[in-house]
């Protein structure tokens, strides 16, 4: 018997796998060069932003040094200073830390809070389903910018933890109805009914069936909700909502292009930033669009 | 009392409509049923579709909920029982009639069939593989192919596969609903033999649903005939197939293709006899809902239903 089970180990590691679905994404993204050089570069100004960030001081950058007010690009400000004299690259580089982390935050923690919701509402179905569905619609009527504001105005003092969890406590309903939709259907195959008849608990079914069978429409939609959180901050901010001066952002930045001197004199104060979002945020669209094809055969181009 | 005794089953489906969903009617799927099963037997359930046979085969398991009636398993009620780890869960098991869809197609194929071992049995990774193994060569499939997905397989192999999950835990009954009729008839063949053979080496009891009457009649020792969520006929196989009674069962067992070229004539004039004896006398079996009445003994096993008059 032990020779005999060992013997099988050996043979079945030589068995030719089906493609996976990294090996599916990776053809996608060679036949989508646009993709590939967006991952590319998302990978690396992450790392980047993440690496440098490290080195720099928050406090000593947003100090205000009056002997250096909007000193424009040069040697010894990279991309010049504000009207705080504050240096706008080491700015640049924080604040597209924190709004990069704020996007990751708010996308998984919605994506959790929604897989969760939706998963349960969905294979439970009828009473679950509608009690659930009917606390959703009242988070979906709340006026969101509105409560925000008054959250501002209350908090004193919040950074990129505070803000993600405000920020996820109105978002995370689209994930939810998605998922729930998805597994509405999917329960009613046989599979689901045959692990129920196998004795397998709706803990399990949840999890180990509905979830993997659900992962790729999950997949895509959080990649493309990635984009969308990082223009959500930047706007909030730009309107005066979101971080202080204290704690850069990319809004932040863009917001001093309020001031009609500065959006016509002083480029190099919020160009960097508005690029940067730009950027950031074609890129994590081309990503996703790519996996959103990977996901569907009759798309793909790989 | 039996290993398997249904009594008066019914599931009913309400039909929602109007304002706020109120339930207008119900679709009486199974429509008081009975019925007991033989240990190391097989019993067929026969009927067209939406005769309510499959919903049986499901509200017995408890997947289908329950409108009213009892089932008994070895003398225990398990009627509506939900609970996933319940002691019957592991002596009553089911086959579905899709292979493509019951199962999942994410999942590896030693994934598959452990998912019953890893609910009711601790075993360690390696008693785990041996065991799946085992089983994948019972059915006869290549034990090498634990590490496959679903539809690396053809349709007979996965219907294997379904096999070979629903007898890992050496259950006591197997609810077999439709389990050919999704394959390609040489396959069917294989998979009904393959069944009949296991039958004898792990002592099992079917209750297999099927409308093909060929199918029946080569597994089944019992049979009971369904029309509308009711029976119509129930006896041993040979006095259904012999000794038809009514005329719903006529009918079908007239319907039963005669692979002789030679009596074909033969055969299209007797299906055109009984077909006209049950338009005439439709009415004389039927209520005027166009269901089946109760069931009278006509002998020892066989029951039919037969109006009150007589």
């Amino acid at each position: 018997m032990e020779a005999n089970t060992t013997n099988v180990e050996i043979k079945t590691k030589e068995v030719i796998k089906s493609p996976s679905g990294f090996s599916v994404v990776g053809r996608e993204l060679i036949k989508d060069k646009l993709a590939l050089i967006s991952l590319i570069f998302l990978i690396g100004i992450t790392a980047f932003v993440y690496g440098t960030a490290l080195f720099l001081d928050q406090d000593e950058i947003v100090r205000v040094d009056l002997f250096s007010i909007y000193e424009p690009p040069g040697e010894e400000f990279i991309l010049g200073t504000d009207y705080g004299g504050r240096d706008v690259f080491g700015q640049l580089i924080i604040g597209t830390r924190n709004s990069l982390s704020i996007a990751i935050l708010v996308t998984l923690m919605t994506g959790i809070i929604g897989i969760l919701y939706g998963l349960i509402s969905g294979y439970f179905g009828g009473h679950v389903d509608n009690i659930m569905m009917r606390i959703l619609d009242f988070f979906l009527i709340l006026p969101f910018t509105m409560i925000v504001i008054a959250f501002v105005a209350i908090v004193p003092k919040y950074g990129v933890w505070t803000f993600s969890l405000i920020m996820t406590a109105f978002l995370w309903m689209q994930i939810a109805r998605l998922v729930r939709s998805k597994a509405l259907a999917e329960k009613e195959l046989d599979y689901i009914q045959a692990a129920r008849t196998l004795g397998t608990t709706n803990f399990k079914i949840m999890f180990r069936h509905l979830l993997p069978n659900v992962s790729s429409i999950i997949i895509v939609t959080m990649t493309l909700n990635l984009a969308a959180n990082i223009g959500l901050e930047s706007g909030l901010s730009f309107l005066g909502f979101g971080f202080p001066e204290s704690t850069p952002s990319l809004g932040t930045l863009l917001s001093y292009a309020r001031n009609p001197q500065t959006l016509e004199y002083r480029w190099w104060i919020w160009v960097p930033a508005s690029l940067m979002i730009l950027l950031l945020m074609l890129a994590v669209n081309n990503v996703g669009t790519a996996l959103r094809r990977a996901v569907d055969a009759r798309q793909r181009r790989g | 009392m039996g290993f398997l005794k249904v009594e008066d089953l019914k599931v009913h489906f309400p039909i929602k409509g109007g304002l706020f969903g109120r339930t207008l009617d119900y679709v009486r799927a199974v429509d008081g049923v009975s019925f007991t099963l033989e240990k190391g037997k097989t019993y067929g359930l026969v009927g067209e579709s939406g005769s309510g046979k499959s919903t049986t085969g499901r509200a017995i398991i408890g997947l289908n909920h329950v409108t009213s009636g009892k089932v008994y398993f070895e003398d225990k009620e398990i009627t509506g029982e939900t609970k996933a780890k319940s002691d019957f869960r592991k002596d009553i098991q089911m086959i579905f009639q899709d292979p493509y869809s019951s199962l999942n197609p994410k999942k590896r194929v030693i994934d598959l069939v452990a998912e019953p071992i890893r609910n009711f049995e601790k075993l360690t990774r390696k008693e785990e593989r041996i065991r799946v193994q085992e089983l994948l060569e019972l059915v006869g499939l290549n034990p090498e192919s634990i590490l496959k997905y679903p539809h690396e397989f053809s349709g007979g192999q996965r219907q294997r596969i379904g096999i070979a999950r629903a007898i890992a835990l050496k259950p006591k009954l197997i609810i077999a609903d439709e389990p050919v009729s999704a394959l390609d008839v040489s396959v069917q063949a294989q998979v009904l033999n393959f069944m009949k053979e296991i039958q004898d080496e792990l002592d099992l009891t079917y209750l297999f649903i099927s409308h093909d009457l060929g199918v029946i009649k080569h597994m089944c020792d019992h049979i009971g005939i369904m029309y509308k969520g009711r029976y119509v006929e129930e006896g041993s196989a040979k006095e259904i197939f012999e000794n038809p009674q009514h005329i719903y069962t006529k009918r079908l067992v007239a319907a039963i293709p005669d692979i002789d070229p030679r009596k074909r004539e033969e055969m299209k004039q007797f299906r055109a006899e009984v077909n006209t004896e049950y338009e005439q006398s439709y009415n004389d079996y039927f209520n005027e809902e166009g269901l089946a009445y109760g069931l009278k003994p006509i002998s020892d096993t066989h029951l039919v239903a037969l109006p009150e008059k007589g």
